[in-house]
């Protein structure tokens, strides 16, 4: 990278986040070489679904500000989208699938019109209360939905290192298109609607319009990885859209990083894989991650990669300097900076 | 005969509701946040009242003060902790301040949640009732003694707190911060001691809520989460930040309810009050009984 680019811009920010995230998916592509129990492949396929769910919301609440309580509701109307689909119409696959892509997300743009003017605590409000309605709903049509007993879904396939790959490379193509929106001058409008709404509709930003098309893209990756997660368990059940399973999509984006490219992967990453050791310890994790989220939330508003940028930009002697110590993750910021 | 006893049954379940509710529209009307961990105020108040009169062998008249108190303290350490960087200083930040409120008291909502299920189990317990007459008939109703000195508790507690409010220095100090907090200030009212008070006022009416209904919800780590919507619903009702507006919100939600289940279908009773919620956010976010002029 050339010395005189201001590292403070926008664009060089974006692209120090995007090689970040391409050596954590790089790191994910050879992690099969090391972990063969189809155990731990399963729960990296599952915490690559988190990514791929936070990384959505992360669009959504951390760019555009809209902070929607609805991202586990949206993965479960994906995946019920193509569960549905097979069950009443046999429909295969490769029409259920786009179907939790298309679904959700035109749901969300509903959704997205709904609440236009809603803001803060209202807005916050209003998706908890649509999330919650649409688990009743599908928790009581019985007769439609088979109500808890939840929907078989059929598998793309039955090797589970090849649903490995599939997941990596869905997660790859979402964070391409979460960075392809943001370099867009469209991604600059979410993040100056974030900042200033009013300041930004006076100097020209079609507030309307982008809040809606960030609902939709939002909604429909969430719907994606609902419909991709249905697949792999080969069952989808209202407890997709649990409010918990929610409070966990934010778990991770706070933790690791709200409003940046590379934090929801390394949160949703790091949640989900420490989850699984906290349960041998004794079901503890959901405590270490409330109390985390608090902690982060309190006193590391920037998350880990916050954290380990901070880092990096005191070694570089640039930056504002911020008032915390390079962590013990600064190992990470030393390969990038040498 | 039969929907007098409805409505009559109606008016006491939201005399809790209300109990909730207030609470959560002071908070609101102070801090203009919504306190997503207000049911676990009200769990907290359930488990305290019944672990300590089961265990230590107490009276439960004397379990309900303390399990005020434990609500109390909690909403102190919530206020103290998590609320104070809202009003000092938080501009600098990278979230904006509805953000913020949202993750912590979400956070603080799971966590006390997972917390209880670790430390004192999943399972579901009874607590025990204030009174051991079981059934009594007033005139044509017949209720329990427990419902019967719940209710009067309840109806004093809610008077009480709107006397505080409307009579007080410290009640008036609150009702100035609401209406503008930099004015009150100006005006040398010590901001940040009237939000102290109300989440203490809101963190000991919950957990009274949930002490009080002990025997009857059989408190378990999420028994807060139902109350907790509809606190929401209701404080949406009544428009967000008016108490007497919440007040009578939580009453007719009650009678409603009441009718709903009997009359209506059973199986979607909670979502009537999220789709009104919804409804009322979008066509008419003062609610019913708000004041018109809202800052924006």
């Amino acid at each position: 990278m050339s010395p005189p680019k201001n590292p403070n811009l926008h664009s060089s920010k974006l692209a120090n986040e995007l090689i970040l995230s391409l050596v954590v998916l790089g790191v994910l592509a050879l992690l099969p070489a090391f972990v063969q129990s189809p155990y731990w492949l399963g729960v990296l396929i599952v915490s690559m679904y988190f990514a791929i769910m936070s990384s959505g919301w992360n669009l959504l609440a951390g760019y555009a500000g809209q902070f929607s309580l609805a991202p586990a509701a949206f993965a479960m109307l994906g995946g019920y989208s193509t569960g549905l689909f097979f069950y009443h119409l046999k429909a295969p696959l490769w029409i259920g699938l786009p179907m939790a892509i298309i679904i959700p997300g035109i749901i969300g743009l509903v959704l997205g019109r709904i609440v236009l003017r809603l803001s803060g605590a209202y807005l916050a409000l209003t998706t908890l209360s649509f999330a919650e309605i649409m688990r009743l709903i599908i928790y009581n049509s019985i007769d439609f939905t088979r109500g808890d007993q939840g929907l078989n879904v059929p598998g793309l396939l039955d090797d589970r290192l090849a649903y490995y790959y599939i997941f990596l490379v869905s997660l790859a193509i979402v964070v391409g298109l979460v960075y392809w929106i943001l370099r867009m001058p469209l991604g600059r409008f979410l993040q100056a609607l974030r900042d200033d709404e009013i300041g930004a509709a006076s100097r020209g930003v079609n507030v309307v319009r982008c809040k809606t098309i960030a609902f939709f893209v939002s909604c429909a990756i969430c719907g994606f990885a609902g419909g991709l997660y249905g697949t792999f368990a080969r069952l989808v059940s209202p407890e997709l859209g649990l409010i918990a399973q929610t409070g966990l999509v934010i778990a991770m984006v706070v933790i690791g990083g709200m409003g940046t490219l590379v934090g929801p992967l390394i949160g949703a990453l790091l949640v989900y894989t420490a989850s699984e050791f906290l349960r041998d310890v004794g079901g503890i994790q959901m405590i270490v991650f409330s109390f985390l989220v608090i902690i982060f939330a309190r006193y590391f508003r920037e998350g880990l990669w916050g954290l380990v940028r901070r880092g990096f930009d005191r070694r570089g002697g640039r930056g504002p300097g911020g008032g915390q110590p390079p962590d013990g993750r600064s190992n990470l910021a030393a390969k990038r900076g040498a | 005969m039969l929907a007098l006893d409805l409505f009559v049954n109606g008016l006491i379940i939201g005399l809790y509701y209300a109990l909730m509710a207030v609470g959560l529209s002071m908070i609101f009307g102070i801090l203009k946040v919504v306190n997503f961990a207000h049911g676990e105020f009200y769990m907290v108040g359930a488990y305290a009242y019944t672990l300590i009169s089961l265990n230590l062998g107490v009276s439960p008249w004397l379990a309900l003060p303390i399990a005020a108190a434990a609500g109390g303290a909690i909403g102190w350490l919530t206020e103290r902790w998590l609320m104070r960087p809202l009003y000092t200083g938080y501009g600098s930040w990278g979230l904006m301040k509805d953000e913020y409120a949202v993750v912590v008291t979400f956070g603080l909502s799971l966590l006390l949640i997972n917390l209880f299920d670790k430390v004192i189990g999943p399972y579901p317990m009874r607590g025990p009732a204030l009174s051991d007459v079981t059934r009594m008939s007033i005139g044509p109703f017949m209720m329990s003694g427990h419902k019967l000195i719940t209710a009067g508790l309840a109806i004093v507690l809610i008077v009480g707190l709107a006397l505080f409010i409307k009579r007080s220095l410290w009640g008036r100090q609150i009702q100035a911060v609401a209406q503008n907090r930099l004015g009150a200030s100006i005006a040398g009212i010590d901001t940040a001691r009237a939000s102290c008070i109300v989440f203490v006022a809101s963190g000991v009416l919950a957990a009274i809520a949930g002490a009080l209904l002990a025997p009857v919800i059989n408190p378990a780590p999420d028994v807060g989460i139902f109350p907790a919507i509809k606190s929401y619903v209701i404080v949406v009702i009544g428009g967000m930040g008016s108490i007497p507006g919440s007040i009578v919100a939580a009453l007719i939600l009650g009678v409603l309810e009441s009718f709903g289940a009997v009359y209506l279908s059973y199986d979607y009773r909670d979502t009537y009050g999220l789709v009104l919620l919804i409804l009322i956010l979008l066509f008419r976010p003062q609610g019913l009984f708000g004041e018109r002029s809202r800052e924006v």
